[in-house]
């Protein structure tokens, strides 16, 4: 016990070498094992555990262990191909340090915050949880407890941890990392089309003749879409890419458009486009017409930097700034006709050539275009305006919702779309784009969940950020997290998280895999389940629901997520958490606990384990008696059935490789909002944006405005991070293989040679990144994969010993509330040449 | 103006009264050098990396593109500069090549290449150029640096040591002949992917030349 | 002297008290990627790691895997105008450069169509081949490949068969 990994790993090392020695030597005599029963490998297909393109991989297993993954021929989205940490999934369950017991910090036997970390049961470890929500939410009401979950929890796993939260404990303080990374998408998406998710799907890219990325790496950071883009460009020379970004990196190497221009100049570059669209007469006047409204976004709206922020109480709209008023047409172009082309120039840094070529894609009406983003967009503190942005040009010019014609938000995590976003795990929605503030949605989910009126409570919970705020203020005393990894992925570590986490009034859970920064931080680590460790569901960006079934079993005592929620919901009674008017209401729950309460509540048990595919393992289900995954999908499903968010019924998907919804009478959408392709749209219509009230899609006038903090003399460079090919987000998993770790083993300060020079550093040397809020230590790397222009640096956060956040602004987009991890300002300093 | 010109003329021609044949020669030895030094340091000047990148466009792509590369930076800080590969060292070679880069000027004073997409529609034909020039005087500033004579085969990789020691050797090809786009990008090669799949000249010459004994091919009777 | 001693005293707790409030948030913790217990820490940069020129090829760990590049590829250009990788890797010049020929799966089209040359989305090849630096593991991996899981498992059976 008292022995440290690194001094195991040496004394292993000595062990390994020997045995490595000993496999060099090709066993003269040795043939090949022929014994059809040995060498049958089990293939299961299952979708990657890494980004939002939703791969289908091969899993191939062999002795309760995976020995080999490839790409899947039969998937529509990867044929095949996987990118190399999809090619190394094997691996990524079998660090050495993976977790198999609860650990407690405790002190003489008994838990203390700053004791040391000691291995309990799952009943010591569950028990006291319980003991900490109840006595939170008795002293302290429901506020005082949160949870930060994922984009990468399975569907079911997100919504019963929603049902946990909303309905069971009764606080909307839930929301996932997915914050981080999609909500600027999401309040677009509503804003402009009153329904979240694209109305596009991948198949766009082989009928498109040009692709924008504005803000996006997708090189690195989509890999196999890139290869669909590749293909397309290089298969048919007409084919155009642009790509704009504050720095050059991969997807510059297919770029005909290459542009770098000044961070937050996209404002002014998207308005000059719709303006060079108006000027040049190339509007598609009937489809504006007939299908969209024009309206003001209300301006100065702050930066969501904690109330008290001088910029924040400067800022005239920073209370409501998601609000807007009607405009029309000749307005708006009046509004546009400020951003003209020598202005885009000047303020981007772009030339004037390249920006009207690139104005040309949209405003040509003979050219599919398929606009890309992902964080260069959501990770602004403009976000939602910039994705607004986008969708106006493709409004203005009718080049939406058809084959090849297509605005395209891509997303990060393997589930950000199905589970955060269409279960609704953020803490101001419910399932199926429902939002706790409305008292019908809420009603409809106190229906569905056969929970009296009042269950779910109104007020929006703290969202990302402002957990970390509430956590050090002292007001969250119990906090979970799952799936994620905060303590390195969060903004402002050392002033706003770490200080929240080590509170002496919090209690802090963390359920991983792995020893993680966050895991580091906690209080409780709980052993997690892992991907095809368990049966799950992913909903990729297209749309895309994809099942995996149980492969392989969890390690010692790791448990998935869902067992643990489960659990603890059994260790609560409902009349621990709900206040007497409530129960008076429905004193049938008096005596009862939430796991009957949320999950033996005569849905989500109603399926018994002869519903399970033979042939498969499912301990969560064995352990409740009932197929509680099937359960609570459809249950889930209820919610957008004849809604527009049609999910098939739950045996389909472990058939198939996926199905995009709305699936409307076991029929996937490819295309939403067009005749002869959406269920939902009327006929006669042509088009028809359904999901708003009068069927119109809406066009943002926004202004531009600012940045919260602008490099001056003091921090001179532009600070942007992000990821890197090889390792995903925290490198929590990647990092622990070994073909991955070495071909990138550390994140570097990317710079350009030029201000290396200036600064009297030079590739390798060993330099501090010092912000307003912290510092980090780098080495400088200038002929990298990524190629900042002067005044930019660029540092990736996927190494856990080089935590960037320390750096970046707490800032938030104010309508999303998503970080913006793209630009702060920076200074750098030399500790050693070389 | 005429009388004038005339006037002075005519004071030129006159043989000096005041000073010696000597003075005279010394000094016209004396202002030569003056003058030679002069225009010398100015040629120089041109050479340096300062003046080369001192024009956007070639600041923007042709240096940009060099940095970091092998030739740019190194283990023992051997950089070469723009001029080292563009310019040759010899006296009548460097002059052909400054002649030459008037022409150059021209370009730059009316704007052949102002805008980036000008640069890359030139980019084929500005690379083909200087790959010609190489080709034609056996990658003369190549050698400058890369003796032959001074190269250690045994310290090459296999497949370079095989290349250097037979078609180089014999002369069949040169040193552009396979490395080129070692210090800028290539430009597009898309007619050679077409035909060869590689954007690369000329292997299969080369590797003709390894399916040769080596031995055989340094002892040919000559 | 008195208050001398008094004011470095003093003095001392502060320090003292600050350097307690700075280590409180480094509360012990298991080690990870990270060192257990060095969150506020802003630890040392390990220099750049070493990239071998020629590396020598790796066993794979299942034939599915994409081989590793096991050499450096520095200032190797592989974009929309050349692609440097194929000069080796081609089917015309694996055998005369002695490189390994790109996989036969690199002809087939996204339909599964075999193609005159290699896939265009195939073309960047560094999505999924990687060259590999020097740097030894954080965490060792405890993967076991498929005849080390057989060889297990016959290993269990013959001792299970003793019995």
């Amino acid at each position: 016990m008292k022995m440290t990994r690194r001094e195991f790993a040496k004394a292993n090392a000595v062990a390994v070498a020997a045995a490595t020695a000993g496999m060099a030597i090709p066993a003269a005599a040795s043939n090949l094992i022929t014994n059809a029963e040995l060498t049958r490998l089990n293939w299961n297909k299952a979708p990657c555990r890494f980004c939002g393109v939703g791969c289908s991989v091969m899993v191939g297993t062999q002795g309760n262990r995976i020995v080999a993954t490839h790409g899947d021929m039969h998937s529509e989205v990867n044929r095949g191909l996987n990118c190399v940490k999809g090619y190394f999934l094997s691996k990524i369950l079998y660090g050495e340090d993976r977790l198999q017991q609860p650990m407690l910090r405790k002190r003489n036997g008994v838990y203390d915050k700053r004791g040391d970390f000691e291995p309990v049961s799952w009943d010591e470890a569950l028990d006291l949880m319980a003991d900490k929500f109840k006595t939170a939410i008795r002293d302290h009401g429901p506020e005082s407890v949160a949870m930060f979950g994922s984009g990468q929890w399975t569907i079911w796993e997100g919504y019963a941890a929603s049902k946990l939260f909303k309905a069971g404990l009764r606080s909307n303080n839930i929301d996932p990392n997915a914050r981080h990374c999609m909500a600027s998408a999401v309040f677009a998406f509503m804003r402009a089309f009153g329904s979240d998710e694209p109305m596009g799907v991948y198949d766009d890219i082989e009928h498109a003749n040009a692709f924008v990325l504005w803000g996006s790496n997708m090189a690195e950071m989509h890999p196999i879409l890139w290869t669909r883009v590749t293909d397309r460009r290089l298969s048919y020379p007409d084919t155009q890419v642009a790509v704009l970004s504050t720095f050059e990196h991969r997807s510059f190497d297919l770029a005909d458009i290459p542009m770098v221009m000044k961070p937050n100049a996209d404002v002014v570059i998207l308005n000059y486009i719709a303006n060079h669209i108006i000027q040049t007469d190339r509007v598609d006047r009937d489809f504006v017409e007939n299908h969209t409204n024009f309206v003001r976004a209300v301006d100065d709206i702050g930066y969501g930097l904690r109330d008290e922020h001088p910029l924040q109480q400067a800022a005239a709209n920073a209370d409501e700034p998601n609000r807007w008023s009607e405009m029309s047409f000749d307005e708006f172009a009046d509004h546009v006709a400020d951003f003209t082309l020598e202005r885009a120039a000047r303020e981007s840094g772009v030339s004037e050539s390249r920006l009207e070529r690139l104005a040309e894609l949209y405003a040509d009406p003979d050219i599919k275009v398929m606009s890309f983003w992902t964080m260069g967009v959501n990770q602004h503190t403009r976000g939602v305006w910039v994705n607004n942005l986008i969708y106006n040009l493709h409004l203005l010019t009718g080049k939406i919702s058809e084959p090849g014609n297509s605005p395209f938000s891509l997303t990060g995590q393997p589930s950000a779309c199905g589970t955060a976003r269409e279960v609704g795990t953020f803490a101001h929605r419910l399932p199926a784009d429902r939002v706790v503030a409305n008292p019908e949605h809420r009603r409809e989910a106190e229906e569905i969940w056969k929970l009296p009126e009042g269950t779910v409570p109104e007020k929006v919970g703290f969202h990302a950020v402002e957990q970390s705020r509430k956590l050090k203020d002292g007001e969250i005393k119990v906090y979970w997290t799952q799936v994620n990894n905060n303590m390195q992925a969060g903004p402002n570590t050392q002033q706003e998280i770490l200080p929240g986490w080590r509170n002496e009034e919090a209690f802090v859970i963390v359920s991983d895999i792995y020893p993680t920064a966050s895991a580091q931080a906690a209080d409780l680590i709980l052993p997690a389940a892992s991907w095809v460790e368990k049966e799950g569901a992913f909903g990729n960006s297209e749309r895309r629901t994809q099942f995996f079934h149980q492969l392989v079993n969890a390690p010692g005592e790791a448990r998935s997520d869902l067992w643990q929620m489960v659990e603890l919901a059994k260790r609560i009674d409902v009349a621990d958490v709900w206040p007497s008017e409530l129960l008076d209401s429905a004193p049938e729950y008096r005596d009862k606990t939430l796991f009957e309460l949320l999950y033996a509540n005569g849905q989500v048990d109603s399926y018994p384990l002869s519903d399970m595919e033979e042939g498969y393992a499912n301990q969560e289900a064995e352990a409740f008696g009932f197929y509680i995954q099937k359960g609570l999908f459809e249950e889930y499903a209820r919610f957008g059935r004849g809604k527009g968010k049609d999910l098939d019924y739950f045996d389909t998907y472990h058939q198939n490789r996926g199905k995009r919804w709305p699936v409307v009478d076991g029929e996937e959408t490819l295309w939403r909002y067009r005749e002869g392709y959406d269920p939902y749209v009327e006929e006669g219509k042509g088009v028809q944006f359904y999901a708003k009230p009068d069927d119109r899609a809406l066009i943002f006038a926004v202004p531009d405005e600012p940045p919260p903090e602008i490099p001056d003399e003091e921090y001179p460079y532009w600070l942007s991070t992000g990821r890197v090919l090889e390792h995903w987000h925290t490198g929590s998993m990647t990092r622990r293989v070994p073909e991955l770790h070495r071909a990138v083993p550390a994140a570097l300060l990317y710079m350009h040679p030029e201000d290396a020079r200036e600064e009297g550093m030079r590739r390798g040397s060993e330099v501090k990144v010092v912000s307003r809020r912290g510092e980090v230590r780098l080495r400088v790397e200038t002929r990298g994969r990524v190629r900042p222009p002067r005044g930019l640096v660029y540092v990736p956060f996927f190494d856990a010993n080089r935590l960037i956040n320390n750096v970046v602004l707490d800032t938030t987009d104010p309508i999303s509330k998503q970080t913006d991890f793209k630009k702060c300002a920076v200074r750098l300093e030399l500790v050693s040449l070389a | 103006m005429k009388r004038w010109l005339t006037t002075y003329w005519r004071l030129l021609m006159r043989p000096s009264m005041h000073f010696s044949l000597g003075f005279l020669t010394l000094g016209g030895f004396i202002a030569g050098i003056f003058f030679w030094g002069g225009f010398n340091t100015a040629v120089e000047a041109t050479n340096t990396q300062q003046f080369c990148i001192s024009c956007h466009e070639m600041e923007r792509n042709p240096y940009r593109e060099m940095q970091g590369t092998i030739h740019d930076v190194n283990r023992s800080g051997v950089g070469a500069q723009c001029a080292d590969c563009h310019v040759p060292h010899g006296w009548t070679h460097k002059m052909a090549r400054k002649m030459e880069a008037s022409k150059e000027v021209w370009g730059w004073i009316f704007g052949t290449i102002r805008t980036e997409e000008q640069f890359e529609d030139k980019r084929r034909e500005l690379a083909e150029r200087e790959w010609a020039r190489l080709e034609a005087n056996d990658s003369l500033e190549c050698r400058n640096c890369h003796d032959f004579e001074s190269m250690d085969f045994t310290q090459q990789s296999s497949r370079a040591a095989q290349a250097h020691s037979t078609t180089l050797a014999d002369g069949e090809a040169t040193c552009i002949t396979c490395h080129k786009g070692i210090a800028h990008e290539l430009p597009d090669m898309s007619e050679f992917y077409q035909t060869s799949a590689t954007g690369l000249p000329d292997i299969a010459s080369w590797v003709a030349h390894l399916e040769r004994d080596a031995p055989a091919a340094g002892a040919s009777p000559h | 002297m008195k208050w001398l001693t008094m004011l470095s005293l003093s003095l001392a707790l502060v320090i003292a008290g600050l350097v307690i409030a700075e280590e409180r948030r480094d509360d012990s913790a298991p080690d990870g990627l990270r060192p257990g217990g060095t969150l506020s820490q802003s630890l040392p940069a390990p220099p750049l790691a070493g990239e071998p020129r020629d590396a020598g090829r790796e066993v794979l760990n299942y034939p599915e895997q994409p081989p590793v590049i096991p050499h450096g590829i520095r200032d190797y250009q592989v974009d929309a105008r050349a692609n440097r990788c194929l000069t080796c890797h081609s089917r015309e010049h694996a055998v005369q450069a002695g490189a390994p020929m790109v996989s036969i799966s690199h002809f087939r089209d996204r339909h599964q169509q075999v193609l005159a040359a290699v896939s265009p989305d195939r073309y960047f090849c560094t999505q999924c081949h990687v060259p590999q630096t020097d740097a030894s593991p954080i965490v060792p991996n405890t993967f076991l490949n498929v005849d080390q899981v057989l060889g297990e498992m016959l290993q269990e059976q013959r001792e299970g068969g003793g019995q």
